[in-house]
C-alpha cells in the first residue's frame, strides 16, 4: 500500500494542474478575507471590528474555496486516469482495484491536508494583517484552535469525497461540472432559502464544524459541531463505500 | 516450462452483442504468436481479458494456471502494451515510467534501463505531449519491460511507426522471443506480422477461426497473382480453359497461382500483360478466413513486371 500511495502521490507531483489548483487556491483565500473582515466605520453588519469571534470566523470562512478545491482535486485524482488513458497501466500494475482506490483516497487526504495547512498559514497571516490595520478585535482563544482543527479535518475528508465522487462518475467533465454545480449553486441556495433540508448538505454541516454562522445570520437553524462533524464523516464512509463497491467490477476498456 | 498464456472459453458479450465468443488457445514461450483480426474482430476485448481489466462473461484466461489478478507480481511477470493513448500529455516520459515503477516497487535504474533499451534516453525529460505516435508507442514498449517480464502482449504495436519504427520493432519483438519470452502481438493486417510471427491465431466475429504455426498456414496457402490486361476477356476465358480459379473486376484478376504460370499461360495465347504481381497467398487465406473481400485488387503491385 505504500508503495501506491508514493505513485499516486508522485502523479500529483508530476503534472502541472495540482500546482495550479494550489497556488489558485491561496489568491482566493486572499480575496475571501478580504471581503469578509468588515470596513473600520461598518456597523450594519452580522460580525464588527470588535467582535471577539472575528478572527476565528474570518479564518473559517476562508476555507470555502479550499473546501471546493479539496474536492477537485480528488476528483482530478480518479478521473484523470480515464482522460487520459493511464487506467490501464495502472491496474496493470495493481489488478486489485480496491487497492488502488485506497491508495487513491489518501492521497487525496494528504493533497486536503496540505491545501488545509497551507490555505489556514496563509489566511491567518493575512486576516491578522487586515484585523490590525482595521484596529480589530484580534482574540485568539479556544474558537480559533477549533476552527484550525475542523478546517483540517472537513478538507481530508472532501479530498476522500472527490476521490469517490470521480471513480463514480468516471467523466472529468462531468464529474467537475457536477461538483462545481452542487458545490457553488445547490448548496448555497440551499442553505437560506431551507435551513431545515440545507443544514443535512456536505455545506450545512461544515458551516456547522467550522463555525462560521454568526457571519451568515445561520447558527439558530445549523447543527451543533460535533453532530455535523460526524455527519460530514458519515458522509464520506458512505460515499467511499459505495466507490468501492461499484468502481472496481466496471470494465476498463 | 512458465510463461505460458491459456484462454479457455472465454466469452464476453455486452447485452446481445457477443463481442468474444468461446476463444480457446495455448500461447507459448520462445515464439511470436500474432493475434490477427480485422479491426472489431475481437482483439482488444480478448487482450483486456486476459490482464484484467475486462471482466469475462464466462471462460478464463491464465498466466500459468493463474488470473491476472492473482499474480504475485504482475509487472514482473506480464508487460502489456495496450493503447498509444495511456499517457497523461503533461507527464515527462522517465516521471511517467517512474510512477509504475515505484507502484511496482521496482528498482530505481530501472526507467532508465528501459528508457535507452528502446531509444528514447534522449526524449526522457520531455513531456509526452510533445512525443510523436510512435514515441508514444516505444515509450509504451519501455512501460512494459520495466519489470523485464516473461511474458508480452502487445496490443496493434505497429499503429502510428514509421517504417524505420516497424523494422526496429520486428527485430525487438524477435530478439524478446529469442530470449524465451512470450510474445503475443495483435494485428489487423497479416503482413506487418508475416516476417516475425512464428504463430497464428486468427480471429474473426468474435471467434478463433485459426490456431497454428504460421508455416502451416503459409503451406496451405500457396501463392496467388494479380493481372491487368487490355485484353480481359481473352485472358478470362484462357483461365477458364486451364481451370484456373480467379476473382475479376473489370480488367484486373486475383489469380489463385504464381506469377510463372499466369505469365506463361497468357504468352501461350498471346495475351499483352499491362500488369503482373505476385501476391501473397498468405493474405488472400487470411482474408477468406476471417470472410473479408481482399482489399489487394484495390492496392498497388509491390512488384510489376511489364
Amino acid at each position: 500500500m505504500t508503495a501506491l500511495l508514493r505513485a499516486e502521490l508522485l502523479k500529483l507531483r508530476s503534472t502541472r494542474l495540482p500546482l495550479g489548483l494550489f497556488l489558485g487556491t491561496l489568491a482566493m483565500v486572499a480575496v475571501t478575507v478580504a471581503v469578509s473582515v468588515p470596513q473600520v466605520d461598518a456597523q450594519d453588519v452580522p460580525l464588527t471590528l470588535d467582535d471577539s469571534r472575528l478572527l476565528a470566523v474570518v479564518v473559517g470562512e476562508s476555507l470555502g474555496v479550499p473546501q471546493v478545491m479539496a474536492v477537485l482535486l480528488g476528483v482530478l485524482v480518479s478521473t484523470q486516469e480515464h482522460r487520459y488513458g493511464t487506467a490501464t497501466s495502472t491496474f496493470l500494475v495493481e489488478p486489485r482495484r480496491i487497492r488502488v482506490l485506497v491508495a487513491k483516497c489518501l492521497a487525496s487526504i494528504i493533497g486536503g491536508l496540505t491545501i488545509a495547512v497551507v490555505s489556514l498559514a496563509f489566511s491567518l497571516v493575512v486576516t491578522i494583517g487586515l484585523i490590525r490595520s482595521r484596529d480589530g478585535d484580534l482574540t485568539a482563544g479556544p474558537l480559533l484552535w477549533q476552527v484550525l482543527a475542523a478546517g483540517l479535518l472537513v478538507l481530508a475528508l472532501y479530498g476522500v469525497i472527490g476521490v469517490a465522487v470521480g471513480a463514480l462518475v468516471r467523466n472529468q467533465v462531468a464529474a467537475v461540472v457536477a461538483v462545481l454545480v452542487w458545490m457553488l449553486a445547490v448548496e448555497y441556495l440551499l442553505l437560506p432559502a431551507l435551513p431545515s433540508l440545507g443544514r443535512w448538505t456536505p455545506l450545512g454541516t461544515t458551516t456547522a464544524v467550522l463555525q462560521i454562522g454568526p457571519s451568515l445570520d445561520l447558527s439558530v437553524s445549523l447543527l451543533a459541531p460535533p453532530v455535523a462533524g460526524l455527519v460530514l464523516v458519515g458522509y464520506t464512509v458512505a460515499a467511499a463505500a459505495l466507490a468501492l463497491v461499484v468502481a472496481p467490477r466496471r470494465d476498463v476498456m | 516450462m512458465t510463461g505460458v498464456i491459456a484462454m479457455h472459453r472465454l466469452t464476453k458479450s455486452f447485452g446481445s452483442i457477443h463481442a468474444v465468443a468461446d476463444v480457446t488457445a495455448t500461447v507459448v514461450p520462445g515464439r511470436v504468436t500474432a493475434f490477427l483480426g480485422p479491426n472489431g474482430a475481437g482483439k482488444t476485448t480478448t487482450l483486456r481479458m486476459l490482464l484484467g481489466l475486462v471482466a469475462p462473461t464466462s471462460g478464463t484466461a491464465t498466466f500459468d494456471g493463474r488470473r491476472y489478478d492473482e499474480l504475485p507480481d504482475p509487472v514482473r511477470q506480464v508487460g502489456a502494451v495496450l493503447e498509444a493513448s495511456g499517457f497523461h500529455p503533461g507527464r515527462t516520459a522517465v516521471d511517467h515510467l517512474r510512477v509504475i515503477s515505484t507502484a511496482a516497487r521496482l528498482p530505481a535504474d530501472a526507467p532508465g534501463r528501459v528508457l535507452a533499451e528502446t531509444g528514447l534516453a534522449e526524449d526522457a525529460r520531455r513531456r509526452v505531449g510533445e512525443f510523436s505516435l510512435g514515441m508514444r508507442q516505444r515509450l509504451g514498449l519501455a512501460a512494459a519491460m520495466l519489470g523485464d517480464p516473461e511474458v508480452l502482449v502487445l496490443d496493434e504495436p505497429t499503429n502510428g511507426l514509421d517504417p524505420q519504427g516497424v523494422r526496429w520493432l520486428r527485430g525487438y519483438v524477435r530478439r524478446l522471443a529469442d530470449e524465451g519470452r512470450t510474445v503475443l502481438v495483435s494485428s489487423h493486417a497479416l503482413n506487418e506480422v508475416e516476417q516475425t510471427a512464428d504463430d497464428v491465431l486468427v480471429i474473426a466475429r468474435g471467434r478463433l477461426v485459426r490456431s497454428s504455426s504460421l508455416a502451416a498456414m503459409r503451406a496451405e496457402a500457396g501463392v496467388g497473382s494479380r493481372v491487368r490486361t487490355g485484353d480481359p476477356d481473352l485472358l478470362g476465358a484462357a483461365l477458364d480453359a486451364a481451370g484456373q480459379p480467379y476473382r475479376r473486376t473489370e480488367d484486373e484478376f486475383a489469380v489463385e497461382a504464381a506469377p510463372e504460370s499466369v505469365g506463361e499461360l497468357a504468352a501461350a495465347h498471346g495475351i499483352v500483360l499491362h500488369a503482373l504481381a505476385a501476391t501473397g497467398g498468405l493474405e488472400q487465406a487470411f482474408f477468406r478466413l476471417v470472410g473479408e473481400p481482399d482489399p489487394v485488387e484495390d492496392a498497388a503491385p509491390e512488384e510489376v513486371l511489364r
